[in-house]
């Protein structure tokens, strides 16, 4: 082991209820180099960073940090070994000037307990300075850019002196001048001597700035080595492995006309020129990074957002779609991402969610019918094969499979001719994700169009008859979802490779 | 393990139900303190004091249900009340006099219903706004005073009684059924609940939330109305300045005692109606006991602070 190393996880294991998520990983970092972690969703980055931070116990396994074993009994003790953790979404008061952030928690106080306002500003300024930026400490960080609230992250970091800061995706909210900024800031820390793990799954920007990489997948090492003489499409092999072609569930079919047509979609900041159309009984896929527009896209199809251009036609008739009311009445069906925070109405029972968007096929008169309401209970829950022994329990009480199955029986139950799903599997194990990989297939063979949204590109292969790939809020390229390889469309989504659009 | 599933069904009982525990000792212990409190004409006469305060709490219940607040309702009754008693003497007619209590009160739960929902102002500001500027211009249309009915017969809505059973307290006890009705047999209530307790999660369901939020504070509104007309028809008069002073705040306290959280999403009709009980009973036993009205307010304050600390937080 070369005598270099600063930091050092070593052979560490982690397993959550049961499910190993991270396998004798190895993670070694030098002084004074960026290193890249990299890995596809749900490999087992965040997990691994979160234990190096302390948010999380490792089941096994040691850590080292100069020199000293280190157990990260939580944040605290992380950051005590100099370790800074910068989240992808930013932690900073906007409503607080910018000195204040940098010592929130730990503000200098005189003898009487009064702030000592000159020298945190003081301290600010030396420290901005010598990041190479030039704003006044006691800007209101609402007023700031996002870029700039990097920068004060960092110096946060920098403020609490930390030799090494953990970045997690960085860029994912950054226009492109503000990444060259970053970049040449942390290139300034690298010759100081602080050490940086940089996650991310922009390809190309790694090739810029890390030194080194360690690539993670399925909670294993797979590949680390010096970024010099490695190419970008060996990583993206590592990353995606080998096995590519796992089975496919969707099954080749003649489609029907086309019921969803979608023509120059364009919202400021979010997409462009979004050009797509849904058959009768098609699987459409679009996948893409976090940022990429898909889900806001969608959200404005479904009338949750108003303010875009262009047409929608649905059977070839024009339709304005500005509430979800709408959506559904002119025969969309949409089940959200972050079940927890857009889907599941946690104090309401298993069987009221159930029923909550199609209550006329339950009403007389205007009463619910709870008889009824409990028939349709029972024959979802048969078909979908719902684990639940009570429907009056709330819902917040099932296991996420089973939560997202409630949801998909909702709207089954409205019926509409095109159902799009954002993540459909987001937080469930292997079995439910076959059994509903199976319905939304079972769905298209009756006829309905199916839309699926997913950053796991193995998900939209397995399910889609066409892929749509976006980055940046516009459609990259197409495949159909037999050519399509996984790893070609991991580089169109990183954005490492970005021609004129492709037509598969 | 069986006893185990009976402590969790007791836990159950008393995290769904407390409220009804709570009220059934308070029942028990102020028979005890004092024999009088069991008379039928001392319950009943419970009952009627609280039956106003009852009405505008379950309009109140279901504004709480969808996440938010009304800080509008005392004032809104005195407005109503001077509005009705102008059109009682004006038009002579009883019926007419019902009618206008009905659409005013409706109607400024209506103006803050739109506030609410298309003007997405928070409920507390929208209603506070509501409470001074009814008030205000109860205030200015009977010159600060009271305004009296000069129509014979209009006492006889809150003065009568169906055999030893009073008006107000029928209208407490239809009301309470229906708006119990409303709200755990309709669609409507379905959406006042998924609203209160998550909003986003309710609109990408396909419910429209805006009209549902109008819907909330117009039934509030309406109810008022309902007290309004009682309360009127009571002493045959209403006082700009001093009639419904502090009504929402006792119609809130019923609504907590009773279960329902703030927030929005959790709580029932039922619960509401028992807190408004346990009130009323409180009120009834300080008076019998001779505790000084001054001092009524402090026990009214412990008890709302003791309901919440006992009631199951999530």
């Amino acid at each position: 082991m070369p005598t270099n190393s600063f930091m050092t996880m070593n052979n560490i294991e982690k397993s959550f209820n049961g499910v190993s998520v991270l396998k004798k990983v190895t993670l070694q970092v030098n002084h004074g180099e960026i290193h890249a972690l990299l890995g596809e969703n749900g490999a087992g980055k965040s997990t691994l960073m979160n234990i190096l931070g302390g948010v999380h116990q490792p089941d096994g396994g040691t850590i080292n940090v100069n020199g000293i074993d280190a157990k990260m009994t939580n944040p605290r003790v992380s950051q005590g070994h100099g370790i800074s953790f910068i989240h992808q979404e930013l932690n900073m008061v906007s409503d607080l000037r910018v000195y204040e952030n940098m010592f929130l928690g730990s503000e200098l106080l005189n003898k009487i307990g009064f702030l000592k306002v000159d020298e945190m500003c003081n301290k600010t300024s030396e420290i901005l300075s010598k990041l190479g930026v030039d704003i006044n400490p006691k800007e209101y960080v609402r007023n700031l850019d996002t870029s700039y609230k990097q920068l004060i992250e960092i110096s946060k970091a920098l403020l609490h002196k930390s030799t090494l800061i953990i970045m997690d995706e960085p860029t994912s909210s950054l226009a492109e001048h503000e990444v060259e900024r970053l970049f040449e800031l942390m290139k300034s820390l690298k010759k100081s001597g602080v050490s940086i793990i940089y996650i991310s799954h922009k390809l190309k920007e790694i090739q810029q700035v890390c030194d080194r990489y360690t690539v993670l997948r399925d909670g294993e090492v797979v590949g680390t080595g010096s970024m010099e003489n490695e190419n970008l499409d060996n990583i993206t092999k590592l990353m995606v492995g080998k096995s590519i072609s796992e089975e496919r569930f969707v099954q080749k079919h003649d489609f029907g006309p086309v019921l969803l047509e979608v023509n120059n979609l364009t919202s400021p900041g979010l997409y462009k020129n979004i050009n797509f159309t849904v058959r009768k009984g098609e699987v459409v896929g679009f996948t893409g990074l976090a940022g990429d527009g898909r889900t806001e896209l969608f959200e404005s199809l479904f009338g949750y957002r108003n303010k875009y251009t262009g047409e929608i036609k649905i059977n070839n008739q024009l339709v304005k779609i500005d509430h979800p009311y709408k959506a559904v009445k002119a025969g969309i069906g949409f089940i959200p991402k972050d079940r927890k925070e857009n889907a599941i109405i946690k104090d309401l029972s298993v069987m009221h969610n159930m029923s909550l968007s199609s209550m006329g096929h339950i009403e007389k008169f205007g009463y619910i019918q709870e008889k009824a309401e409990l028939e349709k209970f029972h024959y979802y829950k048969e078909k979908l094969n719902i684990k639940v022994h009570n429907p009056r329990i709330t819902i917040d009480k099932l296991s996420g499979g089973n939560q997202q199955k409630v949801i998909i029986a909702k709207w089954l139950e409205v019926n509409t001719d095109i159902i799009i799903f954002d993540n459909p599997t987001q937080g469930i194990d292997v079995g439910a994700k076959r059994e509903i990989y199976q319905h939304i297939v079972s769905l298209a063979e009756q006829g309905k169009a199916v839309i699926i949204l997913s950053s796991e590109a193995p998900e939209v292969l397995k399910i889609c008859h066409n892929i749509n790939v976006m980055y940046q809020g516009e459609i990259i390229a197409r495949f159909t979802g037999e050519e399509a390889k996984e790893d070609e469309i991991m580089s169109y989504a990183t954005g490492s490779k970005s021609e004129v659009e492709k037509i598969g | 393990m069986k006893s185990l599933n009976f402590k969790s069904r007791l836990s159950w009982l008393w995290s769904e139900y407390s409220v009804i525990f709570a009220f059934l000792i308070i029942f028990i212990a102020a028979s005890i303190a004092n024999p009088r409190f069991l008379d039928i004409n001392n319950q009943l006469n419970i009952l009627m004091q609280v039956s106003i305060i009852g009405i505008i709490a379950l309009g109140m219940t279901v504004v709480m249900l969808s996440g938010g607040i009304d800080l509008s309702v005392g004032s809104v009754l005195a407005f109503v009340g001077v509005v009705t008693v102008l059109a009682l003497n004006a038009s002579g007619s009883i019926l007419v006099a019902v009618f206008t209590a009905l659409i005013v009160g409706s109607f400024a739960g209506f103006l803050n219903g739109l506030m609410v929902a298309k003007g997405r102002i928070a409920s507390f500001i929208a209603t506070l706004g509501m409470m001074a500027a009814a008030r205000s211009i109860a205030l200015y249309i009977a010159e600060g005073g009271s305004v009296s009915g000069e129509v014979p017969g209009f006492t006889l809505i809150a003065n009568s009684d169906l055999w030893i059973i009073d008006y107000p307290i029928i209208i407490f006890l239809v009301m309470t059924v229906l708006v119990y009705i409303l709200i755990h047999k309709t669609r409507f209530g379905r959406y006042v609940y998924a609203l209160g307790s998550n909003e986003k999660a309710a609109l990408l369901s396909a419910i429209r939330i805006d009209r549902v939020k109008l819907g909330v504070y117009t039934l509030a509104g309406t109810l008022v109305g309902i007290a309004a007309t009682i309360e009127t028809s009571r002493l045959n008069s209403i006082s700009s300045s001093s009639s419904g002073v502090q009504y929402e705040l006792d119609a809130i306290a019923a609504v907590i005692i009773g279960g329902t959280r703030m927030t929005g999403g959790k709580g029932k009709i039922i619960g509401t109606f028992f807190g408004i009980l346990i009130l009323g009973i409180l009120n009834n036993m300080m008076n019998l006991m001779n505790v000084s009205p001054h001092l009524q307010g402090f026990v009214k304050g412990l008890i709302i602070i003791i309901a919440v600390v006992f009631q199951k937080r999530d």
